[in-house]
């Protein structure tokens, strides 16, 4: 008996958190289709903030910069993050306390200390040089900069659950260290090249305060333009946009289940 | 000799290429990070210790300035502002802490119960929060807690605040904040912990007539402990440090560490102030660190706790 209104209430309990975690999320859909210019009374639906985002350049611009910045510091880690696994695995056996230490402290470091450094350095830099000027590339630096580490760390526990054997096998099969590279590794590793790639794309677009500190004034993705907006007084556009971006975690979502179920059948 | 058919200068060049190999694979990232933030980072450091110029730029001489500036010690004599932000800080990160265990600990349980085709689905529902940026997150609590809001309107009856003020911004709405943007850091070290468990000793706690409370604090919990402290770890670091949160739900009197360094690059302008702030949060983060490995050591379960 008591066992029964536990188990009601844990159910129960995990309703309620469902709904505590998908509120502030639905309120935002919600009112992207309100008719009225008001976030507290929902009047009707209508498309219109939807249309007007269209016709807004920097909206347009904002997002070509997410993407760019995106694919370009996810490609750049992919190579950067998988050579260093690959190095991690192949040297586990050596003293790399040193290395580990380097690999998580773009992890542990809190955004903002991580932000403001990249700010301050690029700043000097720029100052200095002429190099480096805040916009797209010292972004991409700075997203390559914190998604090497969990490339890394994904390959090597890739690397870490295979059998030492096939090492030895790919070997004698393929004298060439190329070829062994190319028959061989790629292809054992590619699930986790792809999981690493997807991460590092979804930590990019997610992250806002290091963008925030190295953007210049040209180079504002779409989580920097949402912030400005707010800034400035919330306007219904902004739920609009949010609820694109929303929409494009819950496709990334189902696809993600589709993936991870199908490999386990 | 031991390396019986090679011969020493054979082995030397085999030495020679594994170095080769390691630099070769390992220097690219290693060199990255250097230079990229590791660098950035004693600059940053050294620009606490330098003194503010008139346009936020910092120059030398250098000097503990900013360590007083911190402190509280400005040029109208000493005021508690910053002091109150610094508790601030670690009052929220307790909090906000301590909530999502209380919230995280059923959720974990309740997924290991469940059948274990539907775990992923469940955990998955809990994650994918978070996936959305934070600042669209934030944005949907200052709707849900604005001024009018059915929720704002339902604390007003009760009393809980002044009429047409909203629950934003406030502490509250802060705290809230913290607990809604930490919960999935909690819920997936507690999860993997809950999988784990032995359940014989829950039921020999069971057969010896031990109350629910007193079997789940002598057989449940210190199983649990180890992914208790990793999510510890990733819930209370980040959220210290935390300035999206605080800024957009916590108005002037919500600012916590965050939003008093960041202020000092931006309209502020006292770099050097910023960067004392900032090597602040560094050593709570250390220190944070410490004592988590240390904890976790003596619990038995070091290798659990993922940092």
């Amino acid at each position: 008996m008591r066992k029964r209104t536990l188990r009601r209430g844990l159910v129960g309990f995990w309703w309620l958190t469902l709904t505590f975690l998908y509120l502030p999320l639905a309120v935002v859909v919600l009112f992207s289709f309100n008719a009225a210019n008001s976030a507290a009374t929902f009047t009707g639906i209508s498309l219109r903030w939807y249309r007007q985002l269209l016709g807004n350049e920097q909206i347009v611009s904002a997002f070509v910069n997410s993407m760019i910045l995106a694919i370009t510091s996810s490609a750049i880690a992919l190579v950067i993050g998988s050579l260093i696994g690959y190095g991690m695995y192949r040297h586990r056996h050596r003293k790399l306390g040193w290395l580990i230490v380097l690999i998580y402290l773009p992890i542990v470091l809190p955004d903002i200390v991580f932000g403001i450094s990249e700010m301050v350095f690029f700043v000097r830099i720029y100052d200095l040089t002429g190099l480096f000027r805040p916009g797209l590339v010292t972004m991409i630096i700075a997203h390559v900069t914190f998604q090497i580490p969990f490339v890394g760390l994904i390959v090597y526990s890739r690397f870490v659950g295979l059998d030492p054997t096939l090492f030895e096998a790919a070997k004698d099969l393929y004298a060439a260290p190329v070829k062994r590279v190319i028959h061989f590794m790629l292809p054992t590793i590619k699930p986790a090249l792809i999981s690493a790639f997807f991460l590092s794309f979804t930590l990019s677009v997610d992250d806002f305060v290091i963008s925030f500190f190295t953007a210049g004034p040209e180079s504002a993705t779409l989580p920097i333009y949402i912030w400005g907006a707010i800034k400035k007084g919330v306007s219904p556009e902004i739920n609009a946009i949010a609820a694109l971006m929303i929409g494009a975690v819950a496709i990334a979502a189902f696809l993600s289940l589709l993936f991870s179920q199908r490999r386990r059948t | 000799m031991a390396y019986t058919g090679v011969t020493p200068s054979a082995r030397s060049r085999g030495m020679v290429r594994e170095v080769q190999h390691l630099l070769f694979t390992v220097a690219p990232g290693a060199t990255w990070i250097l230079i990229f933030l590791v660098l950035p980072g004693a600059y940053l450091m050294g620009v606490a210790f330098m003194t503010n110029g008139p346009y936020g730029q910092p120059q030398m001489p250098l000097s503990l300035e900013s360590f007083r500036r911190l402190a509280g010690f400005g040029f109208l004599g000493w005021s508690p502002g910053n002091l109150y932000t610094l508790l601030r800080s670690l009052w929220q990160t307790l909090v906000s802490t301590g909530l999502v265990v209380i919230v995280a600990y059923p959720v974990a349980y309740y997924i290991t119960t469940c059948k274990e085709k539907w775990r992923p689905i469940l955990l998955l529902l809990v994650v994918v929060p978070s996936w959305t940026n934070q600042v669209i997150r934030t944005f949907g609590w200052m709707n849900l807690l604005a001024p009018g809001t059915p929720l704002s309107n339902l604390a007003e009856t009760f009393g809980l605040i002044a009429p047409n003020m909203g629950l934003y911004p406030s502490n509250f709405a802060v705290t809230l904040g913290l607990v809604y943007n930490f919960l999935p850091f909690m819920v997936l070290p507690l999860y993997s912990a809950f999988e784990k468990l032995d359940n014989a000793q829950v039921e020999a706690a069971q057969d010896l007539f031990a109350s629910p409370v007193r079997a789940f604090w002598h057989a449940v919990f210190p199983q649990t402990l180890p992914g208790l402290l990793a999510g510890i770890v990733l819930v209370s670091i980040p959220a210290f440090g935390m300035y999206v949160i605080p800024e957009l739900l916590g108005g002037g009197k919500g600012m916590m560490l965050g939003n008093l360094v960041a202020n000092q690059f931006g309209g502020g302008s006292n770099w050097p102030l910023g960067a004392a702030g900032a090597i602040l949060m560094l050593i709570a983060t250390f220190i944070g660190l410490f004592v988590m490995r240390r904890l976790g050591k003596r619990l038995g379960g070091g290798e659990e706790v993922v940092i």
